[in-house]
C-alpha cells in the first residue's frame, strides 16, 4: 500500500494510510497521554487528553479517533496542549474523591500516573465533593463510584469483548453514573458473567477485587488487546 | 394521485373557498391556544352556525400569526384585520359589526393599546411591514390540518416540478445558488451538504429533519411544524430526491405534542394522496417518513447524539469526522437539516435560487425566523431578511422596550450564544457578524434585556442550563461547566476574588477549546460575551467583596 508522509512535532514520519494519529504517534515513540482509549476497544474520544493541533484545522482534534491524512502537520506537545492536559487532569481529581492514600490502587493507578506525567502539583479548582455510592453486592468485586472517572472502558469491554452488556451509563452531566443493568445491585445481576474484564481495564480504584489491601490492586488492561489479537488470529 | 390530480385538488379547493364571502382565521399557535383561542374557535363556529351563516362565513384554525403576546388573535379576511385579546363576549359583536355592518371595531384592533397606530389592515403595522415571510408564508392563513389548503396555496408544486422536470444535480444547484445556510445554528451551506450526501454511493441513505429545538425560549421550529407541517414535509421529500435517500426521520421533542400530532396527520394525508410512499405522484421516486419523539434533552439536538437517539442508544455525541453525510444513521450517508432549513426549500425551487439569494446578504441568502422575547413590547414570532439590523428588529418590529427603560443587550443563540450590547445595535444580523461580536445566530431565539438586567446573573442562568444538559461524556464540559457555574455563583454571592475572575476566564476558554461537541464548545459563550461587554458588572461584585474584607 502507498505510504503517507506527515510531519509530527517537526519530524517527518511515514505510515500506511487509515491509521489514527494516536497509532502513528505511538509507532514513532511520541507520547500522548490517554485515558478513555484502550488498545482493543472502540474509541470514544471522551477524556480529551489526547487532543492535538493539526495545522489548517481550527479545532483541536482527539488523536485517538482522528485518522491521519497525507501531508498533515501535527503538533502534540505545545505549551497550550500541555496546559490543557494538566487542567483536564485537575478536573478529574476535582470531580470525585481521589484520596490516594486510602485507595486499593495507590501506586498502580493510571490517574495517579497521569497526575505525575502532566506535572500536576496542585488542583487549582475547588473540589465538587460529590458523595457517591459504593456497590459491594457482588461476591468478588466492588464498584466504588467515588473513584470512577467515567472513561467507560468497563462499559465497552463488557459489551464489545465479553458481549454481556452488563454496564451502562445513566443520567447526564456530573450526575452521570456507570450502572449495573438497569441500576440494580451488581450482585443481583443475571447479565454479569463475573469475568473480571471490567476490573482489569478500569484505570482507577473504582472497580476492584474484594479482599485487596490498600495499594495492592494491580490490573492488566493490556490483556484486552492481546485477547482481541488472538481472536483475530483464530478466525 | 398523479400530476393532474394535484392541479384538480387545487382548483376544487379554490372553488370551495370562493363560495364563502368571509373568512375568519383563528390563531391556534401554541401562544394563542395557551391564552384560550380554542374556546374562541368553538364559539365562532357555534355562533356562525346559530346565526345560519355557515354558507357565508368560513371559520379556519391556523398556525401562529406572530404577535403571540396579544393573543388570542383572530384575523378577518380579506381585509387582514386582526383583533387582539379576543374574549368570548366579543365574538357576536365582531361578527355583527365587522362582517355584517362592514364596520371594523377600532377599540379591539391589534396594537390598539400601544404607541403604534393600529391599522384596519393589520399588515400595515410596523410589526408586519418590515417582515418578509417565506418560511412562515402560509402560517396564520391556512388550516395546518388540511392538505387541500396547502395545495391551494401552491403546496407540493415544487415537489412536482422536482420530480418531473429536474435532476438531483439541478435541485442541488438551485439550493447552492440560493445561498441557503443551515438554520439549526451553525449556518453550514445547505447546498454543499446536499451535494456531499448525494456524492456518496450506498444502498440506503437517510434524510433527518431536526425538530428537537431545545434552546430555552425558542419556538420557531415548533411554530413551523404546528402552523404548516406540509411545508416541512415537502422540503424533506425534495431533499430525499436530491440526495438519493428513500427514508426520512423527523425528530420532534416530546414537549411538542401538537407538532407531533400535526406532522403525523400531514404524513397520513400525504400518503393517502400519493405524495409520500411508493411512486410519488406517479414518478419512479419512493420516499417514506417516520417520526421519532425526543425526550427533551438539549444535547439530542446535536446531530450525532440525535442519530444515536434514533438508533435507540443513549443520546451521546461522538467526535466528527466522520460527519453524518458520510457515516450517519445506522452507518449510512445521512442528510440532517433543521426544520426551518427544510421549510425554505419549496420556495427556493418555486422561485429559483437566485431569487432567494437576493433577499439576504452576499454570504447568507433568504430570511431568518426569530422568536422575540424578554423586555420588548411585542414579543412573538417574526421573519426578516438576513442582514436586517438588530435596531430594526427591536425598535421597529418589536416596538421597543416597555416601561420607558433603556435597551441594554440582546441575547441571541440561547445557551450557545452571547449578548449584543447597545453600541452594536446597528449590527446586520447574519452568521459572520454575530460571531464577530462573540455571539451566534443560533436557531433564532432573541431575548431583549433592559437596564434592570444583571448580566452576571444572565451568564449564570445559561451556565446552569449547560450544567444540567451536558451529557457527561467528556471531561471539560461535564466537570468544567459545573466548576464555572460554581464560580459564577460565588461571584453573585459577592464571595469571589480577582483570582476567581481570572480562573473563570481561563477555564471558560479551556472548555471552549477542548469539549467534544458543540454544547461544551459553546457553553462558555454567554459568560465570555458578558465578560467582554459588561466586565464592570463582574468587577462590581468582586470589588464589593474586597471592600467588605477587613484589611
Ligand atoms: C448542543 C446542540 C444542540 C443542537 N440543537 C439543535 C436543535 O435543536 N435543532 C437543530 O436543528 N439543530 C440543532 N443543533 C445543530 C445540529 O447539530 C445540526 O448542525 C443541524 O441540525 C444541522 O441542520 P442545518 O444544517 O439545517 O442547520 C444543535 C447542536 C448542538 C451542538
Ligand atoms: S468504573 Fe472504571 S472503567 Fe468504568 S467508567 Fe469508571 S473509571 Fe472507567
Ligand atoms: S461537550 Fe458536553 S454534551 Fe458534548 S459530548 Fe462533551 S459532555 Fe457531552
Ligand atoms: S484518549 Fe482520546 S479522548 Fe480519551
Amino acid at each position: 500500500m502507498a505510504k503517507v508522509f506527515l510531519m509530527i512535532d517537526g519530524r517527518q514520519v511515514e505510515s500506511e494510510p487509515g491509521k489514527t494519529i494516536l497509532e502513528i504517534c505511538r509507532d514513532n515513540g511520541i507520547d500522548i497521554p490517554t485515558m478513555c482509549h484502550l488498545d482493543g476497544l472502540t474509541d470514544v474520544g471522551a477524556c480529551r487528553l489526547c487532543l492535538v493541533e493539526v495545522e489548517g484545522v481550527s479545532k483541536l482534534l482527539p488523536a485517538c479517533t482522528t485518522r491521519i491524512q497525507a501531508n498533515q502537520v501535527i503538533h502534540t506537545q505545545t505549551d497550550k496542549l500541555k496546559k490543557y492536559r494538566r487542567m483536564i487532569t485537575e478536573l478529574f481529581f476535582a470531580e470525585r474523591n481521589h484520596i490516594c492514600a486510602v485507595c486499593v490502587s495507590n501506586g498502580h493507578c493510571e490517574l495517579q500516573e497521569l497526575g505525575y506525567k502532566v506535572g500536576m502539583n496542585h488542583v487549582h479548582f475547588h473540589y465538587l465533593n460529590q458523595k457517591c455510592d459504593l456497590d459491594a453486592s457482588h461476591p468478588w468485586y466492588v464498584m466504588d463510584h467515588n473513584r470512577c472517572i467515567l472513561c467507560t472502558r468497563c462499559v465497552r469491554v463488557c459489551a464489545e469483548v465479553e458481549g454481556a452488556h452488563h454496564w451502562n451509563v445513566m443520567n447526564r452531566g456530573v450526575q452521570a453514573r456507570v450502572i449495573s443493568d438497569f441500576n440494580t445491585p451488581w450482585g443481583e445481576s443475571i447479565t454479569c458473567t463475573s469475568c473480571s474484564k471490567c476490573v482489569e481495564v478500569c484505570p482507577t480504584g473504582a472497580l476492584w477485587s474484594k479482599q485487596t489491601l490498600q495499594g495492592k490492586m494491580e490490573k492488566h488492561p493490556e490483556k484486552i488487546a492481546e485477547l482481541m489479537e488472538k481472536r483475530k488470529m483464530s478466525l | 394521485m398523479n400530476r393532474q390530480d394535484l392541479q384538480l385538488i387545487a382548483e376544487q379547493t379554490n372553488i370551495k373557498h370562493k363560495q364563502y364571502k368571509h373568512k375568519v382565521c383563528v390563531c391556534c399557535g401554541a401562544g394563542c391556544i395557551f391564552s384560550g383561542s380554542k374556546k374562541i374557535l368553538q364559539n365562532l363556529q357555534d355562533t356562525v352556525k346559530a346565526q345560519g351563516k355557515k354558507k357565508d362565513i368560513e371559520v379556519v384554525p391556523t398556525g401562529c400569526m406572530g404577535p403571540c403576546n396579544e393573543g388570542p388573535l383572530i384575523k378577518m379576511m380579506p381585509q387582514n384585520t386582526i383583533y387582539q385579546k379576543v374574549k368570548n363576549e366579543m365574538v357576536p359583536a365582531i361578527l355583527q359589526s365587522h362582517i355584517i355592518e362592514n364596520k371594523p371595531i377600532e377599540k379591539w384592533l391589534l396594537f390598539k393599546n400601544s404607541k403604534q397606530k393600529p391599522f384596519i389592515n393589520s399588515l400595515q403595522a410596523p410589526f408586519f411591514k418590515k417582515q418578509r415571510k417565506i418560511v412562515l408564508k402560509d402560517c396564520g392563513d391556512i388550516n395546518p390540518e388540511s392538505i387541500e389548503d396547502y395545495i391551494v396555496s401552491g403546496g407540493y408544486k415544487a415537489l412536482e416540478r422536482v420530480l418531473f422536470e429536474m435532476s438531483s444535480e439541478e435541485v442541488i444547484a438551485q439550493i447552492k445558488q440560493s445561498r441557503l445556510r443551515g438554520r439549526g445554528g451553525a449556518g453550514f451551506p445547505t447546498g454543499i451538504k446536499w451535494e456531499t450526501v448525494n456524492k456518496y454511493v450506498a444502498d440506503q441513505k437517510y434524510v433527518i429533519c431536526n425538530g428537537d429545538e431545545g434552546d430555552p425560549g425558542a419556538f420557531m421550529d415548533r411554530s413551523v411544524l404546528e402552523g404548516n407541517p406540509h411545508r416541512v414535509l415537502e422540503g424533506m421529500i425534495i431533499a430525499g430526491y436530491a440526495t438519493g435517500a428513500s427514508k426520512g426521520y423527523v425528530y420532534i421533542r416530546g414537549e411538542y405534542p401538537l407538532a407531533i400530532k400535526r406532522f403525523e396527520l400531514a404524513c397520513q394525508q400525504a400518503r393517502k394522496s400519493g405524495l409520500l410512499g411508493l411512486n410519488i405522484l406517479g414518478s419512479t421516486f419512493h420516499f417514506e417518513v417516520n417520526i421519532r419523539i425526543g425526550a427533551g434533552a438539549y444535547v439530542c439536538g446535536e446531530e450525532t447524539a440525535l442519530i444515536a437517539s434514533i438508533e435507540g442508544k443513549r443520546g451521546n455525541p461522538r467526535p466528527r469526522p466522520p460527519f453524518p453525510a458520510e457515516v450517519g444513521l445506522w452507518g449510512k450517508p445521512t442528510l440532517i437539516n433543521n426544520v426551518e432549513t427544510l421549510a425554505c426549500v419549496a420556495s427556493i425551487i418555486t422561485h429559483g435560487g437566485e431569487w432567494y439569494a437576493q433577499i439576504g446578504t452576499p454570504k447568507s441568502g433568504g430570511t431568518k425566523v426569530f422568536s422575540l422575547a424578554g423586555k420588548i413590547n411585542y414579543s412573538g414570532l417574526i421573519e426578516v431578511p438576513m442582514g436586517t439590523s438588530l435596531r430594526e428588529i427591536v425598535f421597529n418590529i418589536g416596538g421597543g422596550i416597555p416601561g420607558g427603560q433603556k435597551f441594554k443587550a440582546a441575547q441571541t443563540g440561547g445557551p450557545s450564544g452571547g449578548c449584543i450590547p447597545a453600541e452594536h445595535l446597528d449590527v446586520k444580523m447574519d452568521y459572520e457578524n454575530l460571531v464577530a461580536l462573540g455571539s451566534i445566530m443560533g436557531s433564532g431565539g432573541l431575548i431583549v434585556m433592559d437596564e434592570t438586567s444583571d448580566m452576571v446573573d444572565v451568564a449564570r442562568f445559561f451556565m446552569e442550563f449547560c450544567v444540567d444538559e451536558s451529557c457527561g461524556k467528556c471531561v471539560p464540559c461535564r466537570v468544567g461547566t459545573k466548576v464555572l457555574y460554581d464560580i459564577l455563583t460565588k461571584i453573585c454571592q459577592r464571595q469571589a476574588s480577582m483570582k476567581d475572575l481570572e480562573k473563570l476566564e481561563e477555564l471558560a476558554l479551556f472548555v471552549k477549546a477542548t469539549s467534544l461537541c458543540g454544547l461544551g464548545m459553546a457553553a462558555p459563550n454567554p459568560l465570555l460575551s458578558t465578560l467582554r461587554y459588561f466586565k464592570n458588572e463582574y468587577l462590581n461584585y468582586v470589588n464589593l467583596q474586597a471592600a467588605l474584607q477587613p484589611s
